[in-house]
């Protein structure tokens, strides 16, 4: 999209979209429409990157909460695996815990 | 020397914040304990025992509770004051009356875990009918991994309780009793 500028002088606004997989070129005008249709193309424009700004910012942020509720669950996870192994327990089957048989070995 | 000779060696002289801080390493130790290898069960002792670095689970979960409760309440006075409040009536209600510390961690887990799903829903119902189909994508798969940690987090409270009172760790003393 933009401004062209014709042979016969003077500028025209146009603006491209995908119809059916080809690209359609649109003709808006010169003088006003062509002025109101550039501008409108710029609002959206910039929307689309404030909206894409925001977008970034809360996948930084929410990756980080991510991180810190990921690392405190993998570390609980491995204190409760650890407490249960020195506490005589073993994992079958790498599902339930089942008390180890016989005397507790090591320490 | 042979190979779980060498590993073990390994295994020993790796100190116990390595194996905190190397996930992998503390697993393998965790493996070779479970395969019933002896010499990892004092490792893992150690692990509990003496490694200060646990203790800050437990202040781990209330930081990143304190940040979901800032971002959610904003310049809310009221919500900071009422979040915190339920949150504490919830952790309380899970960990029962007398936890143990190793129920009173993982139900602060339970608590944080509840409180990031419902933050990430909030967030996502509230950016619904502005996101593209690949950020939608993106949102509902941190959804589902949220979803999936807090199913887990209650399924370790659930373990633990189910083993008794046999298993006893005692984070802020790091202590562990392991009698039945």
């Amino acid at each position: 999209m933009g401004w062209e500028s014709r042979q016969r002088g003077g500028f025209y606004y146009t603006r491209s979209r995908k119809v059916n997989g080809r690209v359609v070129r649109e003709y808006l005008g010169s003088g006003a429409p062509g002025q109101i249709a550039a501008l409108e193309d710029e609002y959206e424009r910039r929307r689309r990157e404030e909206q894409a700004a925001y977008e970034r910012e809360l996948r930084e942020e929410l990756d980080a909460l991510d991180a810190s509720v990921e690392e405190l669950s993998r570390a609980s996870d491995l204190l409760v695996r650890t407490a249960l192994i020195v506490s005589g327990y073993r994992q079958h089957n790498r599902g339930e815990w089942r008390l180890r048989r016989g005397p507790k070995e090591g320490g | 020397m042979g190979p779980k000779k060498a590993d073990s060696a390994a295994m020993n002289n790796a100190s116990t914040s390595e194996l905190i801080e190397d996930t992998e390493k503390l697993m393998a130790v965790i493996d070779r304990a479970q395969d019933g290898d002896k010499e990892a069960l004092p490792v893992l002792r150690k692990v509990l025992d003496e490694e200060p670095r646990i203790a800050r689970f437990v202040d781990l979960a209330r930081d990143v509770e304190r940040s979901i409760v800032e971002k959610i309440s904003g310049n809310d006075v009221f919500a900071q004051e009422a979040i915190p409040r339920n949150l504490k009536a919830m952790r309380r209600e899970i960990a029962r009356e007398d936890p143990s510390p190793l129920e009173r961690l993982l139900a602060e887990r339970i608590t944080v875990c509840w409180l990031e799903l419902q933050y990430f829903e909030a967030i996502y119902a509230q950016n619904l009918g502005k996101l593209t189909i690949t950020q939608s994508d993106y949102h509902q798969r941190r959804l589902d991994k949220a979803h999936r940690r807090y199913l887990s987090s209650i399924k370790a409270l659930a373990q633990i309780r189910k083993m008794g009172p046999a298993v006893q760790i005692n984070i802020a003393e790091k202590q562990i009793n392991t009698s039945r």
